[in-house]
């Protein structure tokens, strides 16, 4: 069977849209349905109370505070550890068989699923290091799980820095630690901004790393210090939908309307940011 | 006071096992504008970066020879590069500001060598002297805080000059400096060289012949890697001692 071009043009393209809807719907789905049955829940008091009654009332607080400490404590661990290496492979790295290695294990880790970071967490931090279950051990579980986003963008933002930029700062008498510092990094801000925040949004959504590392059931009061457990929006959620009996649909859906809220507001400033940027770069 | 610059001896050069110059010898005068010409490919650009040691960032770079400035090879194991690269500035074929703003590619410089300071009063009067220096203070003087990429390439290409002299060098490689520019531009940044000379030694190479004869005091001729001759620039252009130097000038070659 043969179609005329505009035809055939015209059946590709409902193909394709149908196609591509078929991707975008179950999200929109979710988010309607988080969205439809969880912003009744919304009220100042769920955001800044205490649970009560066993959870099933009251308000959500130790759980972003939770998600806040662990989310900060990974990126003041990530960041800067993820910068240096990024600037280290990009700037430095000679195209030994060792730094190949080290590149192909960066890009291996980003595949490695959310729970085998759990249980790495647990085995260093929890038990070698005797952090126990706490804040510290669940930021640097989630740190090095998000390792691979930061070191990765800010890597593609180094190398996307043209290389004139580099050769006009040493040929004005720059080192070369200055060069990176004056003549490279300050361009490659957005990019590392967006993979940092990128990083927080997938810090701040998962359950599996924290689970063994930090994550508490339930905690009469907020955390004291890095060495105390915490509560954590993804796990509050996950222990409110299938660990506690009779909790009301609108204080699940509320947590998830939460945690949804804050990942796509992390995505909306990165976004924000690197549109920023890219409208006033031009080289 | 030597009367040169620098001076070349027995320079060879090889990328990998190409060899791109070939037993270069010749000296460039102090205060004066060297202008190397010749087809392209023949190793301008890579003579112009012998001198203040750009080459050494290309992988399989080999360097024989000496290359003199104040009398001392700065070849030689104990060359301190950072002042070398500070005395010895480049100036670009496409013009390469940072995409920051006017002021802030001025003070690159400062930052660089340590000589920045916060007050505000000694940072204009800074930027103001250094554009006055290269004939764009009356054009920029209203807009220090936009961003230079956005400037004519003639301004950026006098900006970079600008940012260039900020490090107060003493010798000033030019590498095709106008070859983005249209005509009316390049007159102005070859005006710009007029001026430039009083203070600084210039070495540029160019395509361009005539700008060659219109803004130089010396030229030399190279071919594949070779100083076929060097000498005064009238000279060199009315009476070419060398066959194949007279056969690029008038357009047989190249
Ligand atoms: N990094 C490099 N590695 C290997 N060969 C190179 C390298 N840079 C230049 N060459 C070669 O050296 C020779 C001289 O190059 P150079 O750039 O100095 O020429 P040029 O005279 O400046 O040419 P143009 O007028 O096109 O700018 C050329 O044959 C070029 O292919
Ligand atoms: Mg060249």
């Amino acid at each position: 069977m043969k179609f005329p071009p505009p035809l055939a043009q015209k059946i590709a393209f409902f193909v394709l849209f149908v196609m591509t809807l078929f991707v975008v719907l179950p999200v929109l789905f979710v988010m309607f349905l988080i969205v439809k049955n969880g912003i009744g829940a919304i009220s100042w008091e769920f955001l800044t109370a205490m649970p009560k009654q066993g959870m099933r009332a009251g308000g959500i607080l130790p759980a972003i505070v939770g998600t806040f400490y662990l989310v900060a404590g990974a990126i003041l661990f990530a960041l800067p550890l993820g910068l240096f290496a990024a600037i280290y492979l990009s700037e430095y790295s000679q195209d030994t068989w060792l730094n190949r290695a080290i590149r192909l294990a960066i890009i291996n880790i980003a595949g490695v699923p959310s729970v085998v970071f759990g249980l790495f967490g647990f085995a260093l931090f929890v038990s070698f290091f005797k952090f126990g279950a706490s804040i510290l051990s669940g930021s640097l579980t989630l740190g090095i799980m998000i390792l691979p986003v930061i070191i990765t963008s800010s890597r593609e933002a180094i190398d996307a820095v043209p290389g004139a930029f580099r050769e006009v700062s040493l040929s004005l008498g720059a080192t070369k630690l200055q060069t990176i510092r004056h003549a490279v990094l300050p361009h490659a801000l957005p990019g590392i901004l967006t993979g940092t925040i990128l990083g927080i949004g997938r810090a701040a959504g998962e359950t599996a790393p924290i689970l063994f590392t930090v994550a508490a059931f339930y905690l009469p009061r907020l955390p004291q210090s890095i060495f105390d457990q915490a509560m954590a929006l993804p796990y509050h959620l996950y222990v409110l939908s299938t660990q506690v009996p009779n909790v009301d649909v609108k204080i699940r859906y509320g947590t998830a309307f939460v945690l949804l809220v804050i990942v796509l507001l992390m995505n909306l400033i990165a976004i924000t940011i690197r549109s920023h940027f890219r409208s006033k770069k031009k080289w | 006071m030597a009367e040169f610059a620098l001076t070349t001896k027995n320079l060879n050069l090889y990328y990998g096992r190409f060899q791109a110059l070939k037993d270069v010898q010749f000296s460039v005068a102090e205060k004066k504008i060297t202008s190397i010409i010749g087809p392209s490919g023949c190793g301008k650009s890579t003579l112009l970066r012998v001198f203040n040691r750009m080459n050494d960032l290309v992988e399989g770079v080999k360097i024989t020879g000496e290359v003199n400035f104040e009398n001392r090879n700065i070849y030689a194991p104990d060359t301190d590069l950072l002042k070398l690269r500070k005395k010895i500035g480049m100036v670009f074929q496409r013009p390469n500001p940072f995409p920051i703003s006017i002021f802030e590619n001025i003070v690159f410089g400062l930052k660089i060598h340590h000589l920045y300071r916060e007050s505000k009063e000694f940072l204009y009067k800074f930027a103001e002297e250094s554009l006055k220096s290269v004939l764009l203070w009356e054009d920029l003087k209203d807009k220090l805080n936009h961003l230079a990429t956005n400037l004519s390439l003639e301004q950026q290409q006098k900006l970079c000059i600008a940012r260039l002299l900020v490090v107060k060098p003493e010798v000033l490689l030019m590498d095709e400096p106008c070859s983005a520019l249209d005509p009316i531009s390049t007159a102005k940044i070859e005006e710009l060289m007029q001026e430039l000379k009083k203070n600084y030694t210039i070495v540029i190479v160019t395509h361009n012949m005539q700008q060659a004869g219109r803004v130089s005091d010396e030229t030399g001729y190279m071919l594949l890697g070779e100083l076929i001759e060097f000498g005064a620039t009238q000279t060199l252009f009315t009476a070419p001692r060398d066959k194949r130097t007279e056969d690029y000038i008038t357009g047989r070659l190249g």
